[in-house]
C-alpha cells in the first residue's frame, strides 16, 4: 500500500529521515518516539502536507503524480490539534470528511448515510445536532475521529486520536480501528507504551528525526524500549499478555 | 428505514434555508417597490407626465437598483473575506481595501479617466489587500487585531494619498469629497448592468466552491488533507473580494460595515454553511441597501439627501462595538 524508499524531508532545523518501508493493508501500526523525534512530521510526509525527497510509492502509484483530491481519497490524517472557526454542527463536522469523495459541488444521499453510520459506530449520533465547538475535549476528539474514518480510505493516519477520550471509548475506539485495520493500513502515534504494545501488532520508533526501529510485537524487548525513550522500561509477563512498567532516572 | 428519515430529515433543513431565501427576496421587492414609489419628486403613477417618467425611468429605478447590487456586493465580499482571513471582523471596510480602492479610483478621477474608474479601484483595492494580508498573517491565519491595525494603516496610507491628490488639482475636488462619502446618485443604467454582470461573474465564480469554503472554517492542515486546494482558493476568493469592492467603490463611493453587519445577521440567525450564507448575504445585502439609501433620501424634509453611508457607517459603528465587547472572547480564542 505505502512503499518509501529514502525519504528525507526538512522542518526548519529538523530533519526526517526515513530509510526504507514497506506497508501492507492489515498493518495497525503504532509510532512511537519522544517529543519532537520526528512523529508527526513523517505523518504529514505521507500525507502529502509536507515537502520530502526520495521515493514515495502510493496504492501501487507515484505519489507525486496524485492529485490532490485522488490523495485524499486513499489517505485520511487526523492532525493532533483541529480548530474550526464556524459554528458547524456536529453532523456537518463529520460529513465534511466525505468531500474528496465529491465532485465538490454538494454531497450525495451515499455521503449522507456514511455518516449516519459513523455517527452511531463512534456513539454521537446524539450530538449531531450540538455545536462542535461547544462539546467537551473528548467529545470533539470523537467527532474529528468520525470525521477521519468517515473517508473510508484505505490509509488512516491518527496522530493522537486517544488523548481526552474517557476509557470506555477509548477501548470501543481501538476495537473499531483494529477491526478497520483487517484491510487497511493504519498508523498511530501513541504515548502510552502500555496500551501500544498491548494493542498493537506492528511498531514504529522514531529518534531525532529517524525511524530507527520497525519492530514486530515479537521482537519487542525491553533494552529498546529503554533506550528509545530515556527511561528504564520492563515487561511484566501475564496471561493476558504484556504489561509495561516505567521508571524514571536513567536507569 | 431509520436511515432513510436521517437524510430526509437533512434534506428538510436544506428547505430551512430555502424558506429564508424565499422571505428575504419577498421583503427585497417590498422594499424595492417602496423606495421607487418614496423620492423628492412625488409622481402620479396613473398619470405620468413626460419629467416623471424620465424621472422614473432614469433616475429613481436605476438608483433603487444600484443601491441594491451594491449591498449584494459588499455583503458578498464582507463574506469572502472573512472565510479567507478566519476573521469575523473583516470586511472590505476594516481591511482597508475599499479606502486603497478609492485611492486606484481617485488617481483614475485625476488622470481624467472616468471611464476605466473601476479598474484603477480593483488595481488600488488588490494591492492594498496583499498589503494587509503580508502583514497580518502568521502562516496562513490572520489575526484579527492585527489585521484591523493593518487595515487601519492602509486606510490612513490611502487618505493621505487622496488628501494629497486633492490638494494638487482643484478643480475635481468637491465630485470626490462627495462621491468619497458615499451614495448612488451617479447611479446609470450602464453602471447598473456592469456591476450586475459582475455580481453575476462572481456568484457563478464561488457557487462551485461552497464546500470547499466551509472546508477552509477548519485549520490549514485539516482544510489540505481534506484535498482542498487552500492556497488556489484562498487566492480566488481574494481576488473575486476585491472585484466586488472596487466596482461598488468606484461607482458608490466608500460604504463601510455592510459586509460586516449582513453577514454576522445571517450567521446569527443559524445559516453558517457557504451553501446559505452566500446566496442569503446577497439578498440581505442588497435590502439593507436599499432600506438604507430610502432612509437617506426621505429622512430630511424638502427633497435634502443624507449620503447614506453616514447612516450605514452609524449603524456599522454602533454592531461593531457590539462585536468588540459581547464577542470579544471568540475574537481571541481563534487557535
Amino acid at each position: 500500500m505505502i512503499e518509501l524508499k529514502e525519504i528525507t524531508a526538512m522542518q526548519g532545523e529538523f530533519r526526517l529521515s526515513v530509510e526504507s518501508l514497506l506497508l501492507k493493508r492489515g498493518d495497525f501500526v503504532a509510532v512511537l518516539g519522544n517529543n519532537g523525534s520526528g512523529k508527526s512530521t513523517f505523518l504529514s510526509v505521507l500525507a502529502g502536507l509536507k515537502k520530502f525527497k526520495g521515493g514515495y510509492m502510493l496504492d501501487g502509484e507515484e505519489f507525486r503524480g496524485l492529485s490532490s483530491r485522488m490523495r485524499h481519497r486513499i489517505i485520511s490524517l487526523l492532525p493532533q490539534q483541529t480548530s474550526l472557526n464556524m459554528p458547524f454542527d456536529v453532523h456537518y463536522v463529520v460529513l465534511t470528511g466525505r468531500y474528496p469523495h465529491t465532485d465538490g459541488r454538494g454531497y450525495r444521499d451515499e455521503d449522507m448515510e456514511a455518516t449516519e453510520r459513523v455517527l452511531r459506530e463512534f456513539d454521537i449520533f446524539h450530538l449531531r445536532d450540538r455545536q462542535f465547538n461547544e462539546l467537551s475535549g473528548g467529545e470533539k476528539q470523537r467527532v474529528l475521529l468520525a470525521r477521519v474514518i468517515n473517508r473510508d480510505s484505505p490509509v488512516i493516519l491518527l496522530d493522537e486520536p486517544l488523548s481526552g477520550i474517557d476509557l470506555r471509548h477509548q477501548h470501543d475506539t481501538l476495537d473499531l480501528l483494529k477491526r478497520l485495520s483487517k484491510d487497511r493500513v493504519i498508523l498511530m502515534v501513541v504515548h502510552d507504551i502500555s496500551l501500544a504494545v498491548r494493542e498493537f501488532d506492528r511498531f514504529l520508533f522514531f529518534v531525532q528525526g529517524a525511524l530507527a526501529y520497525d519492530l514486530s510485537k515479537r521482537e519487542l524487548d525491553e533494552e529498546r524500549l529503554s533506550r528509545v525513550f530515556g527511561v528504564k522500561v520492563s515487561f511484566i509477563r501475564h496471561e493476558r499478555g504484556i504489561f509495561v512498567y516505567t521508571e524514571g532516572g536513567n536507569g | 428505514m431509520k436511515r432513510k428519515s436521517e437524510v430526509r430529515s437533512r434534506r428538510s433543513e436544506f428547505y430551512g434555508s430555502g424558506i429564508a431565501v424565499s422571505l428575504l427576496a419577498v421583503l427585497l421587492v417590498v422594499v424595492s417597490i417602496v423606495a421607487v414609489m418614496k423620492g423628492a419628486v412625488k409622481i402620479d403613477f396613473f398619470g405620468m407626465s413626460e419629467i416623471e417618467r424620465e424621472i422614473l425611468f432614469y433616475v429613481r429605478v436605476p438608483r433603487v437598483f444600484m443601491a441594491g447590487l451594491v449591498g449584494s456586493a459588499l455583503a458578498f465580499s464582507g463574506v469572502l473575506f472573512q472565510y479567507v482571513m478566519k476573521n469575523p471582523l473583516a470586511d472590505s471596510f476594516t481591511t482597508g481595501v475599499s479606502a486603497s480602492s478609492a485611492m486606484g479610483a481617485v488617481i483614475a478621477i485625476m488622470l481624467g479617466l472616468g471611464v476605466v474608474i473601476p479598474l484603477f479601484a480593483l488595481a488600488g483595492g488588490i494591492i492594498g489587500l496583499i498589503a494587509v494580508y503580508k502583514i497580518a498573517s502568521v502562516r496562513g491565519r490572520v489575526q484579527p487585531i492585527t489585521m484591523l491595525l493593518a487595515g487601519i494603516v492602509i486606510s490612513t496610507f490611502s487618505s493621505a494619498t487622496i488628501s494629497f491628490m486633492k490638494f494638487l488639482s482643484d478643480d475635481a475636488v468637491s465630485s470626490i469629497i462627495f462621491w468619497l462619502m458615499g451614495g448612488f446618485q451617479s447611479a446609470s443604467v450602464k453602471k447598473v448592468a456592469i456591476l450586475g454582470f459582475v455580481i453575476a461573474l462572481s456568484y457563478l465564480m464561488i457557487r462551485r466552491d461552497y464546500l470547499s469554503l466551509d472546508i477552509i472554517c477548519f485549520d490549514d492542515t485539516t482544510a489540505v488533507s481534506s484535498g482542498v486546494s487552500v492556497e488556489r482558493l484562498r487566492r480566488k476568493a481574494f481576488f473575486v473580494a476585491a472585484l466586488l469592492t472596487a466596482f461598488s467603490v468606484g461607482y458608490a463611493g466608500i460604504i463601510g460595515f455592510v459586509g460586516l453587519i449582513v453577514p454576522h445577521i445571517i450567521r446569527l440567525l443559524r445559516f453558517v454553511k457557504a451553501s446559505e450564507l452566500i446566496p442569503l448575504s446577497l439578498l440581505g445585502g442588497a435590502f439593507f441597501m436599499i432600506l438604507n439609501d430610502l432612509i437617506a433620501r426621505t429622512i430630511l424634509a424638502e427633497g435634502q439627501e443624507l449620503p447614506v453611508g453616514i447612516i450605514t457607517s452609524s449603524v456599522g459603528g454602533v454592531f461593531f462595538l457590539y462585536l468588540l465587547i459581547k464577542r470579544k472572547k471568540e475574537l481571541y480564542y481563534f487557535d
